[in-house]
């Protein structure tokens, strides 16, 4: 069997996906960690307002979640578009 | 697995152009107004002073809205557009809960949708800044602090509306792929419906608050 430009180019579009995949959950890990932790404390420190603390934080995190979204739509387009 | 890039559409030829509908995300798209409808016809019908349970429903959802248009745009501008959020909100948890039932996709899997209502959004937001400012103000506004940082404020604005349908389209395309995918590994044994109610109900209904809080904000940055 031998290699051609093809497989080449579907080996790099699939290593590429898996690289976009990783190394975007990154940032949101950290992200959405950082915005857990802190809001944890504000609950810690003000519990009367733990409903809206927990509004704000799903909030947060899923506008901090978004970089890794566009990485997984990066993702797929190398997967299924290439 | 192989539902995963799967798009099923309807292709016809009209005068030489070939045109092709996704008929999964229209079918459901006008199955999910069907259903609003009937919630609004059993919330609106027989309105007592004492609720009953649908009217008591609504009520609540469009109280809490109403309630967050106000807190955001003030008063005289939150009577005005809670109307159209209250929609967006509703429409957008009916799309991603119906994902839950066998069979049913999704609309907002599709990015057709998801970028029609982010530029749906966009237009009203500008709309609304050039009605209230007047077009001098806000043409004026995009030369702030500094003439040439034109093309940075066009393209800021533009990246919104790119950054909101694609948070939508891909938080329920990636978990719709994790679903088929999981589902393929376990048989479908004990997982998948976790999964399901997991990215269904929870994730999809963040999303959708959102969408909406989010559209919301940007009409209110424009107002202010």
């Amino acid at each position: 069997m031998e290699i051609t430009g093809a497989d080449l180019i579907r080996a790099a579009a699939l290593l590429g996906a898996g690289l976009s995949m990783g190394f975007g959950a990154i940032g949101p890990g950290v992200g959405e960690g950082i915005v857990g932790g802190s809001a944890c404390e504000a609950i810690g420190r003000n519990p009367r307002e733990a409903g809206l603390l927990t509004r704000t934080m799903l909030v947060g995190q899923a506008v901090s979640e978004s970089t890794g979204i566009y990485s997984l739509v990066v993702a797929l387009l190398l997967i299924f578009v290439v | 697995m192989e539902g995963i890039g799967k798009v099923s559409q309807w292709v016809f030829h009209l005068g030489g152009m070939r045109i092709e509908l996704n008929s999964a995300t229209l079918l459901m798209t006008w199955l999910i107004m069907g259903l609003i409808l009937v919630f609004t016809v059993l919330a609106t019908r027989r309105r007592e002073m004492v609720p009953g349970p649908w009217q008591h429903l609504s009520e609540l959802l469009v109280g809490w809205i109403k309630d967050l248009c106000v807190d955001a745009l003030g008063e005289q501008w939150g009577k005005r557009y809670y109307p159209l959020i209250c929609a967006l909100f509703i429409f957008l948890l009916l799309c991603n809960w119906i994902g839950i039932i066998p069979y049913m996709d999704e609309p907002t899997k599709d990015l057709n949708t998801t970028l029609g209502l982010g530029i749906m959004g966009f237009f009203i937001a500008h709309g609304t800044a050039i009605w209230v400012k007047g077009p001098k103000t806000y043409i004026t506004e995009y030369f702030k602090p500094i003439f040439f940082l034109m093309p940075l404020n066009v393209v800021g604005e533009l990246a919104k509306v790119v950054s909101i349908s694609f948070r939508l389209f891909g938080n329920i395309m990636g978990g719709s792929i994790i679903i088929i995918v999981v589902s393929y590994l376990a048989y479908g044994l004990i997982l998948p419906p976790f999964l399901y109610a997991f990215f269904g109900l929870f994730v999809g209904t963040i999303q959708a608050f959102v969408f909406t809080v989010l559209t919301l904000v940007y009409i209110a940055v424009q107002i202010r």
